[in-house]
């Protein structure tokens, strides 16, 4: 069988998943940094003001530019289908997500109706277009396998009911249209967010890029099948059970949570099994970074239980501990991982076909991120996660002990990446 | 005319793509190349494509991937 090669025009250059990723790590260091004088607020309640706008600061800001960038540039090579017009969903995407996370978190912290009322705005410019052209790939797709293509398609399909139900509450906010029940709502639009959209494209990448980057086996097929539908049918399963106010019964906790929860320890302990078994068994920071994320997943699992047998003063800590374990522990860790591996890789391959270099002539995917560099910021990161864990059972002064090393894994890892960018130029690499 | 054979199965990225462009800078220029991978190289493709070369990929049952490298004008056996 013959197939047709991409169309190198259609391929994005290095720039443009580049800008993503170089702007990604300031929105971590705004996060650490606004969290330090909003200690008592954030630490106290995950619903408050300053916890709504760091939690974005992390999701929209760190999480969604990595992502989006990083969709960009997977779409064509892990599915084999281009992003229609890449340049404008990049360039809109980057712009329109980055001026509007910003406005959203200032206008989440202040309560600020014309700062939310525009952030709305620059939201829609960012993500409308990359929505429809990421449909466009994902219809498209011509790959052989499915086990990345339907997790995919879900995490999209999250994704549009994050943003529907995000922009609903931002419009509530923003008094443009009336309140409805904000809280349920809320629990919902986070749900989408991180089991759906975060978590389901964990999984459909990993299922391609944990055999093919840590030369692990591949995922057992029932796994591959049936975890994102676990997922998506518990999301589904709580929306009715939220849209239609039914109450918060023990039925309902087994029916949604308990699949939900055995899908995510299954996950992860799948993953750690195929780390184990890994055929070469080299020292390799984002094998360090995914193994930190999957045990920060199992941990949470058990959140639950805890909950259980502990008194219900204790609710909201554990509820703020799970945050922190969910977004620092497991989506950051395996973000940093994963930009570790893509940004060398990229800066490696449009160097080689710029140049048309002769093997040994350019530098090598080690040189241009070596792993000293990567393993420094995975223990930097590692110890911010460990000390922020706790920090909503302490006093709020506690929590810089857990900020400062974050704020400083984040320079860390922009430096790094910039170190890389700067190595592919000084070669001749051109970024458009 | 022997195909010049590349066993890149479970080689680390992008090792199996630096050896297959080492290959094919060393080839004589009628020679094809058979690559063995574990996995579908999509970027590959567009290195081949841009050095004029066609391939044709069979997957096998044991999901080990056959890539045939060949000048545009050679007939697939």
């Amino acid at each position: 069988m013959t197939r047709p090669g991409l169309s190198f025009e259609q391929a994005p250059a290095f720039g443009l998943p580049l800008r993503f990723f170089l702007t990604a790590p300031s929105f971590l260091l705004l996060a650490a940094l606004a969290a330090i004088p909003t200690a008592d607020a954030w630490t106290a309640s995950r619903w408050s003001p300053a916890a709504l706008a760091l939690t974005h600061l992390l999701t929209l800001g760190f999480l969604g530019q990595a992502m989006l960038g990083a969709m960009l540039q997977m779409l064509p090579v892990v599915i084999g289908s281009p992003v229609p017009r890449p340049r404008l969903t990049a360039v809109l995407g980057h712009i329109g997500l980055a001026t509007g996370t910003l406005l959203l978190a200032a206008g989440l912290g202040w309560s600020h109706t014309t700062l939310l009322r525009t952030a709305m705005l620059c939201l829609a410019v960012g993500w409308l277009p990359f929505l429809a052209a990421t449909a466009v790939s994902l219809a498209r797709a011509r790959t052989a396998s499915t086990a990345t293509l339907h997790p995919m398609r879900q995490a999209w399909f999250a994704l549009l009911v994050t943003l529907a139900l995000g922009f609903g509450l931002g419009g509530t906010l923003a008094g443009l249209w009336p309140a409805g029940p904000l809280q349920a709502l809320t629990g919902l639009h986070a749900a989408w967010g991180l089991l759906g959209w975060v978590l389901m494209l964990v999984m459909g990448v990993a299922y391609q890029v944990v055999p093919m980057l840590q030369l692990t086996p591949v995922y057992p097929a029932p796994a591959v099948t049936w975890l994102t539908w676990t997922l998506l049918g518990g999301l589904g399963v709580l929306s009715f059970s939220t849209l239609t106010a039914k109450p918060d019964t023990g039925l309902m906790q087994a029916v949604v949570w308990l699949p939900v929860m055995a899908a995510l320890a299954v996950f992860a302990g799948v993953t750690l099994w195929l780390q184990h078994r890994r055929r070469r068994k080299l020292a390799d920071a984002t094998l360090d970074f995914w193994r930190l994320a999957m045990l920060c997943l199992l941990t949470l699992t058990a959140l639950p239980a805890l909950a259980a047998v502990l008194p219900p003063v204790t609710r909201a800590p554990l509820e703020t501990s799970a945050g922190l374990l969910f977004l620092l522990g497991f989506a950051v860790s395996v973000v940093n991982g994963m930009l570790y591996k893509i940004v060398p890789f990229l800066a490696w391959f449009h160097l080689q076909t710029q140049t048309g270099a002769k093997a040994g002539s350019i530098p090598n995917m080690k040189q241009f991120m070596p792993d000293s560099l990567a393993r420094r910021h995975l223990w930097l990161h590692t110890v911010a996660v460990l000390l922020l864990l706790p920090a909503p059972w302490l006093p709020p002064d506690y929590a810089v002990a857990g900020l400062l090393p974050l704020a400083a894994s984040a320079i860390l890892l922009w430096l790094n990446l910039f170190g890389c960018m700067r190595l592919f130029r000084r070669h001749g690499g051109r970024l458009r | 005319m022997d195909d010049i054979v590349i066993d890149a199965r479970w080689l680390e990225p992008p090792e199996p793509l630096e050896r297959v462009l080492a290959t094919l800078a060393r080839r004589r220029r009628d020679q094809r190349v058979r690559l063995l991978l574990h996995r579908e190289p999509y970027p590959l493709y567009d290195l081949l494509r841009q050095m004029g070369l066609a391939y044709d990929t069979q997957p096998s049952p044991d999901g080990t991937y056959v890539i045939l490298i060949h000048p545009v004008d050679d007939r697939v056996s």
